[in-house]
């Protein structure tokens, strides 16, 4: 989704906003040298608040501290062991959660009778807060890699699942029809007409359910903490190491910016048939 | 049978025959009944947690710190959105920031606002309207950048006012886009604040279920998961129709 807002910019900007704004006697304001400038700017403040003594706090370390913290973290393997970890974890959540999630989709989306049946169910489990299933989950589960991998899996099993259906459903009857004229098998046709056909939207699912077993994993490490990146963040909130904190916040937040771009091109790959794959990413 | 309750009465069979068939389970001792009691056992929990009015307390305390954190989100999102889709200063200015802020997982924000606002309700709202903030602005955005520049044009030709053109034309004609970023964050609100409460110990839903389970009282674990199972319904029912009442041109 990184690129959405990105991509946003290069939309000729049709709304008329120069009239609402006079016209823009500084070009510049239209472009992002602003923004990157409001970067450094809080980043410079962040520094000099902290190296000042304008914010006189011990959970505010600078910011060139906790760079150094994350780059001797990431070398020392302090944070890299468990940043792996729970990668690992995450990867696998996410492997299976999303594979049960398409093949319980294209069921749903083509047998009938199941969807009837078995749609309430899923729509019921939903809005159910996921760190409300880790408690239960730990007495069956303990504390280790089986627990949250489950959780992540079953976090990413419902938009993987609510998207294909939806794929499936929008699929042009004239794809089907032609599929069976040519004799297709049923199994034939689901893999080779439904399936791609529903590509696009299974997608978009995966892709939001990308970031969600993100989420999860922290989550999961933080609640039922013994190791990853989640509970080292919460370990070092406990122990009062604000830098080896803000360090592990950072390193979360640029895996998920790498892998949410990392699908983005994947996406593009994948998708290269589909005229709207471009508009969509 | 009217349409309706063709449509409920599967999914009313299938959820009866889960509960049976675990209720059996439990019975003939197929799962163990220490770790998944069966749900006879859950709802006479259940009754007496609902009966004696205890549930009142820690749900109303959870709802309305999703609430207050959700309703800021909203404000700010849907407000920061329009400015942004409309103004190309505004949106070069603010978007690195952004795109900066939005890939971290809003769970991990946790523990370094527990250093700064403490472990109580401050700390609680403010996660909650971090982690709905972003879904709400980014739809907002698209949303407004997405509006019909006809209707603009129309509006501007016959001297319609700024303020009035957001009322009127943007802010209607996004809705579909910025109540689909509003669903997003629901969910991921619940989610943080129910994380938030666990962390912290300070009452509410999500701490009782983990303090029940480090207890080992496993029948009121799952007594207050379905609590907030229930509330979850809800609101994402009440979502829904008021989702309809606002959009009725959005077709299902």
């Amino acid at each position: 989704m990184a690129v959405e807002v990105g991509r946003l910019l290069s939309v000729p900007d049709t709304v008329g906003t120069a009239r609402w704004f006079g016209r823009l006697r500084f070009p510049i304001l239209r472009t992002r040298v602003t923004g990157f400038a409001l970067v450094v700017a809080l980043l410079l403040l962040w520094e000099c608040s902290a190296r000042l003594g304008w914010m006189v706090s011990q959970n505010w370390p600078p910011f060139s501290l906790v760079l150094t913290a994350t780059w001797r973290g990431l070398w020392s393997g302090e944070l890299a062991a468990p940043l792996a970890a729970s990668m690992a974890r995450m990867v696998s959540g996410y492997l299976i959660g999303s594979s049960c999630g398409i093949v319980l989709g294209l069921l749903l989306g083509t047998v009938r009778v199941l969807d009837r049946f078995v749609t309430p169910l899923i729509e019921a489990l939903r809005p159910l807060p996921l760190p409300a299933l880790v408690p239960p989950l730990i007495l069956f589960l303990g504390l280790d890699d089986a627990l949250k991998i489950f959780v992540v899996a079953f976090a990413v099993v419902f938009p993987v699942v609510v998207s294909t259906v939806g794929g499936v459903r929008d699929i042009d009857e004239v794809l089907i029809g032609t599929a069976r004229t040519f004799g297709a098998s049923r199994a034939r046709t689901l893999l080779r007409v439904v399936l791609p056909a529903a590509m696009p939207s299974i997608c978009a699912g995966l892709r939001i359910s990308l970031s969600l077993a993100l989420v999860t994993t922290v989550v999961a490490e933080m609640i039922a903490g013994s190791s990853g990146i989640g509970y080292t963040i919460l370990q070092a909130q406990y122990g009062l190491r604000p830098e080896e904190m803000y360090a592990a916040v950072l390193c979360i937040a640029v895996v998920g910016y790498l892998l949410n771009m990392g699908f983005v091109l994947l996406e593009r790959r994948i998708l290269r048939w589909h005229q709207r794959a471009d508009a969509d990413v | 049978m009217d349409r309706t309750g063709s449509r409920l009465l599967p999914g009313l069979v299938s959820f009866v025959a889960v509960l049976a068939i675990w209720e059996l389970a439990g019975r003939y001792r197929l799962v163990n009944t220490v770790l998944l009691p069966p749900p006879s056992m859950i709802a006479a929990t259940l009754w007496q947690i609902v009966r004696t009015g205890t549930f009142l307390a820690p749900l109303g305390q959870t709802f309305l710190l999703l609430f207050v954190g959700y309703a800021l989100a909203c404000g700010f999102g849907i407000a920061l959105g329009i400015a942004m889709g409309r103004s190309e200063p505004i949106y070069c200015f603010l978007e690195p920031l952004i795109e900066l802020m939005r890939p971290i997982p809003k769970a991990a924000l946790v523990p370094p606002l527990f250093l700064f606002l403490g472990f109580g309700a401050t700390m609680k709202v403010t996660i909650v309207a971090l982690a709905a903030f972003f879904p709400i602005l980014i739809a907002t955005i698209q949303g407004v950048r997405g509006v019909d520049r006809i209707a603009l044009d129309t509006a501007r030709t016959f001297g319609c006012p700024p303020v009035r053109m957001i009322f009127k034309i943007i802010l209607p004609a996004s809705l579909p886009m910025i109540v689909t970023g509003m669903r997003v964050g629901l969910g991921l609100g619940l989610i943080v604040v129910v994380l938030a409460e666990m962390l912290a110990g300070e009452g509410g839903l999500g701490y009782l279920i983990l303090d029940m389970q480090r207890s080992f009282a496993v029948r009121q674990m799952y007594a207050w998961i379905v609590i907030l199972a229930v509330a979850g319904l809800t609101i994402n029912a009440v979502f829904e129709f008021v989702e309809a009442r606002a959009i009725p041109w959005r077709s299902k």
